[in-house]
């Protein structure tokens, strides 16, 4: 039995685009010794954070530490993220995207959705001509595949680009949904978690097409209200609406070190979070803006982290005041008994800083002539070089090597400089890399 | 005001300013003393007025232009509009933004097309290839830079320096860009 969901089409066109493999992509399509090869990025963090798919293929997975990647897969290339390019690259994602529809919602770094409605007579192509044309540029540009999905809402667009990867373009028109969502288990489904796929099966609902054919009386006696929005998306029916706001500010600013060999000093390992502190809030100054809130964490040499958060009294980006502040819930957390291998901060709730918040004990005097501290310490470091004046928190961070033994944690475009270029300021366009003959 | 007119077309047609009998005629006058007073009351409105000899010079005769109060608001600046006309480096190196790629040149297998190690290259992959370009392409996992021949169905790859051989892929050749620029700061 046909159980048609809807018989419209396209009430909305929504494209989704799925970047494949994005980070190590970047790096295979500007070095062709890595195509073919099984690649993987984040070796500066111990663990990865994107495969090719050659590598996926050998059973490496995201999160994975690099020594159970390297049994795997003896042949694999390592390599530390290279967040400058992909970050570039990415927006060359969305402003190809862009040239077609104002619409776009940029999902996260290499994911997108794209409203499409009613541009079928602008273009003078099918809904799905125009996807045709989009992934062909972005193929072409960008020199990397992505995997598009094509439907009348962002749920079934989300499982049309998942369909066929990589480099696929999948449409699922309204009229077409169910026999997509037939073969489909609920889990599988944008914004059903195993929790409500668990409670799912035991009413009976096991594909995403039990889900969807069931009344509307019964989803609301069964379930709530997000839910209930997935229901009618699968149905065909437009309730997620695309955020089409470009981001311009970061969301967080994060700054994580590893350090070699392990240590169980506290003085030192807080010394490395304090210097990461340090250069999280060169960042927020640089790009004028405070932290409401931060994230710090100590990674053990066995791969466990120990984090903790702290909220501020008031939006900053002063060190000091940071550092002064999680001195106690440090020496909570540390445990001498272990060996710690990295520390980390991700300042979180940005803020533009403009100090413009009066508040009762003065505080924002204080603020102020922090400003005028900071200001004089940026215009040292900037004259004289990175670090030059740091906090004495940080001392013993400064004067050890953060490495004891060689390894490849800086991206290769970092120490490929054109004159003119700094370690910290390079051109803005990504750069091909590799041999040359 | 009819009388400003009538001199102001005498003026344009002869380029000078009439004389007093020409005036008498033009104005039908009676007398040059008529002529006189007119002149007398053009020259306290500021119409007209005379030079160290005597002679006639136009002033207002021209564009009569009612004036209602002056407004600050000058000449727009003439830097604003010529701006507009410009383009900054970038826009005149990079035409496709999205599809621009850059490239730190190693050997010299380009030396005599005037591109030298160290240089960079800029290159566009939304171009397709044509006979005659420079193109980097891959070849055994790695980029080469060279030009491109086409002759029919058949492509090499030409380097510009007699001492290197070109290149006939054996397989199909995949092309990554093609070289739209060559920079070198000094």
């Amino acid at each position: 039995m046909d159980a048609v969901l809807t018989h419209r089409s396209f009430p909305r066109a929504i494209l989704h685009i799925d970047a494949d493999a994005f980070f190590a992509s970047c790096e295979q399509s500007r070095d062709p010794k890595l195509r073919g090869c099984p690649v993987i990025t984040g070796s500066e963090r111990g663990i990865v954070s994107s495969m090719s798919y050659e590598a996926k293929a050998r059973g490496v997975t995201r999160a994975m530490r690099l020594s159970e990647v390297r049994k795997l897969c003896p042949d694999v290339v390592m390599l530390p993220s290279d967040y400058e390019t992909y970050s570039i690259l990415s927006k060359r994602f969305f402003a190809i995207v862009r040239r077609y529809t104002p619409d776009v919602e940029e999902y996260s770094i290499d994911e997108c959705f794209a409203d499409l409605t009613g541009l079928r007579r602008a273009f003078h192509m099918s809904y799905e001509g125009i996807a045709e044309k989009i992934k062909k540029e972005l193929d072409t540009e960008l020199g990397f595949t992505f995997s598009l999905g094509l439907a009348p809402t962002k749920v079934l667009a989300k499982i049309a680009s998942k369909w066929n990867k990589p480099s696929g373009l999948t449409v699922i028109p309204g009229s077409k949904a169910h026999l997509f969502l037939a073969k489909m288990p609920t889990e599988k489904v944008w914004g059903i978690g195993p929790n409500t796929s668990a409670y799912l099966t035991k009413l009976g609902v096991h594909t995403a097409l039990d889900f969807a054919v069931k009344s509307e009386e019964w989803v609301r006696a069964h379930m709530t209200k997000p839910h209930i929005e997935i229901w009618s998306e699968l149905r065909g029916t437009q309730i997620y609406e695309l955020t089409t706001e470009e981001k311009h500010t970061y969301a967080s600013v994060q700054k994580t070190k590893t350090f070699t060999p392990a240590s169980s000093d506290p003085k030192f390992v807080f010394a490395q979070l304090s210097k990461n502190i340090e250069n999280a809030c060169i960042k927020l100054r640089r790009h004028n803006l405070a932290a409401t809130s931060a994230m710090f964490f100590l990674k053990t040499q066995e791969f466990s982290y120990k984090g903790w958060e702290l909220s501020f009294s008031h939006p900053t980006a002063f060190p000091h005041e940071i550092v002064g502040a999680i001195e106690e819930s440090f020496n909570e957390i540390f445990d001498s008994r272990k060996l710690y291998r990295a520390t980390g901060v991700v300042m979180m709730k940005l803020v533009e800083d403009n100090v413009s918040q009066l508040d009762l004990f003065g505080e924002r005097l204080r603020i102020l002539d922090s400003k005028k501290l900071y200001a004089a310490v940026d215009a040292i470091n900037e004259k004289f070089g990175k670090h030059k004046v740091y906090l004495g928190s940080s001392f013993a961070a400064h004067h050890t090597k953060q490495h004891g033994g060689p390894r490849g944690q800086t991206p290769t475009r970092r120490s490929t400089l054109f004159k003119g270029e700094t370690g910290r300021k390079r051109i803005g366009l990504p750069m091909f890399m590799g041999d040359m003959s | 005001m009819e009388h400003e007119r009538i001199i102001a077309k005498f003026y344009r047609e002869h380029r000078r300013m009439p004389t007093y009998a020409e005036m008498m005629r033009l104005m039908k006058f009676k007398s040059k003393n008529s002529v006189f007073k007119l002149l007398k009351k053009l020259e306290a409105k500021g119409a007209v007025e005379r030079d160290s000899r005597g002679f006639l010079i136009p002033k207002k005769l021209f564009g009569e232009v009612k004036v209602l109060g002056t407004v600050e608001a000058g000449f727009p600046s003439p830097a604003e509009e010529e701006l507009v006309d410009t383009m900054t480096l970038d826009e005149w190196l990079i035409t496709n933004k999205e599809a621009t790629y850059m490239l730190k040149v190693k050997g010299d297998s380009m030396i005599d097309a005037g591109i030298m190690e160290g240089d960079m290259v800029l290159l566009d992959r939304s171009l397709t290839p044509k006979n005659g370009n420079i193109v980097v392409a891959e070849v055994d996992g790695a980029w080469t830079m060279k030009y491109l021949k086409k002759e029919g169905s058949k492509v090499a790859l030409i380097p510009a320096n007699k001492r290197y051989k070109p290149i006939v892929p054996k397989q199909e050749l995949r092309i990554a860009a093609v070289v739209t620029a060559v920079i070198r700061k000094y």
